[in-house]
């Protein structure tokens, strides 16, 4: 393995390579800071740019891009509410919070501390267990993936503010948008009304943007009328982690890495899904979790580790079993077969200057992040300085440029400013708006997956009772959802055997 | 993209400076992909335009604009609101027809102008490399049995090519399409690990996201719907006829133009296209990506076109996809 490792170095580190690692994760960070531009289109738009390159040249440039946006993707979650893609959506919660009690700095630096840690590990597993992983992976059918769909909606859970009842409308709201669309299975058109445009279903990030970035517009208009004086974000503390912070960074930031791993690596279910997983894991498992929806640091550090672990692992998908785990790693794989490369089981053993490349630009290229986005902490902290008119107005354009640029398509910044609306009117209702978008990220798969597990089995629901792994990830999400109701169950039993006697007496 | 809004106030521009001009190309060209960057479509209208360019076979500049979603019927109503621009090509393939059939596309797809059939790919039916079927004659007669126990997958819609190349087949084998169990997935790569997974009998899909798993040794290939053997990777691979069925499924791209393109350019298109199709940096880009060579003429694709509404219109009437 050495040996492959320092092969891979001597392919990576050639001045050229090293090039193009730079200005994929720069284009990368720039891509995830903006939202609507996803690494999936930043990929894309390149690939005619790599025609004539080396395949190896080709992937570290597009590699590069994919786990650059991760990292970028939580910056504008942090300082302005507004996701910059959509596996960054869930950052949104904490790191927002944390930016309005002066914390952007901290949280920001968490974020690319914990990405880099993340990044790393996705690495070094797909260097030792990858073509193991991936024959992991081939278990893991429609009724497997329904059954992680179901135990990530349970983060519900942790997601609803004062009213579990109001979380659980909000989630419901979000499983119906999802529906919106043509019907895998039946081809039949739902909830389109004839219009084209709603014939593939209402893009996540449009909702997404609509709800957090527009609605904090409205809020800010709104209360702006009432007290004339213009507010601005004090900074306050360090930029950089406080002792208390680095206690609590790691077990969130190892949790993280873990499940993310978990996620995008063995299921191949994608960043975003990742991200959610984690912050429901956080809100479980930390020492701090009554503080999360707060501005608590394990909500930032948690689902940042935990996105960038996905996108690592759905590269062993990729490189492995020749078979995309996300959008990102689809467009990549038309692009190598274009450069005349076989991604597959064949890989590791045929091409390896161009396996063992890649793993090595990926050490470096996360290196190259780290380096890159630390020093520019202070400089995205200053953005919070600017008076709240302007950021205002700044969060508008950022809004209607990302949702545009993504279809080019006007009716999508008219869905995304009635979900503004809709927002502005749930938070002044005290409904949580992040139930919604995890009705929608988890809605839209958890059906599919059901129906095709339907028609495999014949219409019978044991296919998810015989089939160990979907089981037990079913028994997780019944454990994790009854949980905070035992101790009333316990009591409630109790009282069952006690009344008798009590009567009796 | 504000490089590409640069070009495109540019050509708005141009136009507005050009208008006297008499002879046909006077203004840049415009290729609408009905789909995102990264997809064949994209790669088949990008490799027009540069094979345009390194050729030099149109004076004018051209570029290639991108109006993806709904399975192409957002580029569709595009190129009708673009109705009698000279200055519009677009690409399709069997979704045009299929969508003008069951209504997700606004329209008829008689009302493009078509050029010229370009190039074309097949469908290809895999099945583990463990699999009990060894040939595709193993799968036919398990599934004239019993259907129901035979479930594919693909990575399309339900009504989409996945499903309805096999179809079409099983109808010409004597099955009642309507009885076979298709399982949808929205993407190839999830059809095929659903196959690895042990969880589908079979997977139909296109040769180029096939040929991986089958070096690899992972699934073994029963039948292509080629009319011969394919070349490379896939020459020890049988056609459906040669198990006795005689049918073809072809999945072909070809170009075509605005409702109501004017004779003058529709002829300009198909000399240019023709002598496009002869070039060295064209074979290349075939060679490249895989695809078949399947030049054909204005007429031979209209005709072409019809016989293949009328083909899937019998086959979508069975599968009760259309009233």
């Amino acid at each position: 393995m050495l040996h492959n490792l320092a092969l891979g170095f001597s392919v990576a580190g050639t001045p050229f390579n090293l090039l193009l690692a730079f200005i994929g994760v720069l284009m990368g960070t720039l891509i995830g800071v903006l939202p609507g531009i996803g690494p999936m289109t930043g990929v894309a738009l390149l690939i005619p740019l790599t025609f004539g390159m080396p395949p190896t040249s080709a992937i570290i440039l597009m590699a590069g891009i994919y786990y650059g946006a991760m990292y970028g993707g939580s910056t504008t979650s942090i300082l302005v509410n507004t996701p910059g893609e959509s596996a960054s959506v869930v950052t949104c919660l904490d790191g927002y919070e944390m930016a309005k009690k002066g914390r952007a700095g901290p949280a920001l630096a968490a974020a690319a501390i914990g990405s880099f840690i993340a990044g790393t590990f996705a690495t070094l597993a797909l260097m030792a267990f990858g073509p193991v992983l991936a024959k992991v992976a081939l278990h893991f059918g429609p009724p497997e993936f329904f059954a992680l769909m179901v135990m990530g909606l349970t983060v519900v859970t942790s997601l609803a503010g004062r009213s579990m009842l109001k979380a659980l409308f909000a989630t419901l709201f979000g499983l119906a948008i999802a529906m919106i669309g043509i019907d895998l299975q039946s081809a039949a058109q739902r909830f389109t009304f004839g219009n084209p445009e709603l014939m593939d279903g209402v893009e996540f990030l449009v909702v997404a943007i609509g709800l957090f970035a527009l609605t904090e517009v409205f809020i800010n208009i709104s209360e702006m009328k009432h007290a004339k004086e213009v507010t601005t974000e004090k900074i306050q503390g360090g930029l950089w982690l406080t002792k208390e912070d680095w206690k609590r960074f790691w077990p969130s930031c190892t949790r993280g890495t873990l499940s993310g791993f978990f996620v995008g690596g063995i299921a191949g279910a994608g960043a975003a899904v990742a991200s959610f997983v984690s912050y429901g894991i956080e809100k479980r498992m930390s020492k701090h979790k009554d503080e999360l929806g707060k501005g608590a640091i394990e909500g930032v550090t948690g689902p940042e580790s935990a996105n960038n672990a996905a996108a690592g692992g759905s590269l062993i998908h990729l490189l492995c079993l020749g078979i995309p785990g996300s959008g990102t790693t689809a467009i990549m794989l038309g692009a190598l077969i274009m450069l005349g490369l076989q991604p597959g089981p064949l890989l590791f053993t045929q091409q390896p200057e161009f396996v063992w490349g890649l793993i090595a630009s990926m050490y470096i290229g996360n290196v190259m992040l780290l380096v890159l986005n630390l020093p520019l902490v202070g400089m995205w902290v200053k953005l919070l300085k600017v008076p709240e008119y302007l950021l205002t107005l700044f969060i508008i354009m950022f809004s209607f440029l990302g949702v545009y640029t993504m279809n080019n398509s006007i009716q999508d910044l008219v869905i995304m400013v009635l979900f503004g609306i809709i927002g502005y009117g749930m938070k002044r209702a005290d409904i949580p708006a992040s139930p919604v978008i995890l009705g929608m990220v988890l809605g839209k798969q958890m059906e599919e997956k059901f129906r095709q597990s339907m028609v495999i089995s014949d219409g019978s629901l044991s296919i998810f009772f015989s089939r160990p792994i979907a089981l037990a990830l079913l028994a997780l999400a019944v454990i994790s959802i009854t949980n905070p109701y035992w101790k009333h169950i316990g009591a409630f039993v109790k009282g069952l055997f006690m009344k008798p006697e009590a009567d009796a007496a | 993209m504000s490089i590409r809004s640069a070009v495109m106030a540019l050509t708005v521009l141009a136009g507005g400076i050009t208008f006297a001009a008499e002879t046909y190309p006077s203004k840049p060209l415009e290729i609408v992909a009905p789909a995102n960057p990264g997809g064949g479509f994209d790669a088949l209208a990008r490799a027009i335009s540069r094979s345009l360019d390194t050729e030099k076979l149109y004076p004018q500049s051209n570029s290639v604009i991108n109006k993806p979603g709904a399975g192409g019927a957002i580029g569709f109503a595009y190129m009708q609101m673009k109705s009698k621009d000279n200055y519009e090509l677009t690409v399709f393939s069997p979704p045009l027809i299929i969508g003008s059939i069951n209504g997700t596309f606004p329209s008829r797809y008689t009302e493009l102008t078509p050029i010229a059939k370009l190039i074309t790919d097949y469908q290809v039916f895999l099945v583990r490399a463990d699999s009990p079927y060894k040939t595709f004659k193993d799968l036919m007669a398990a599934v004239k049995r019993n259907p129901q126990a035979v479930k594919f997958a693909g990575g399309s819609a339900a009504g989409n090519m996945d499903h309805l190349a096999f179809c079409k087949v099983a109808k010409a084998a004597g099955v009642d399409p309507s009885k076979l169990v298709y399982v949808a997935f929205s993407g190839g790569g999830e059809a095929m690990t659903t196959l690895l997974g042990g969880n589908v009998a079979f997977v139909s899909t296109g040769i180029g996201e096939a040929i991986p798993q089958i070096q690899a040794g992972t699934v073994r290939a029963l039948a292509v719907t080629a009319p011969e053997r394919r070349g490379g990777p896939m020459a020890s691979v049988p056609t459906v006829k040669e198990a006795g069925i005689n049918v073809t499924y072809e999945v072909w791209r070809g170009v075509f133009g605005t409702p109501g393109m004017s004779k003058e350019a529709q002829e300009y298109w198909m000399k240019t296209l023709k002598t496009m199709s002869t070039t060295k940096s064209w074979a290349d880009s075939v060679q490249k990506m895989q695809w078949v060579d399947a030049y054909a003429d204005a007429a031979a694709f209209a005709k072409f076109l019809a016989e293949e509404n009328k083909s899937y219109e019998d086959l979508m009437k069975n599968l009760g996809l259309v009233k």
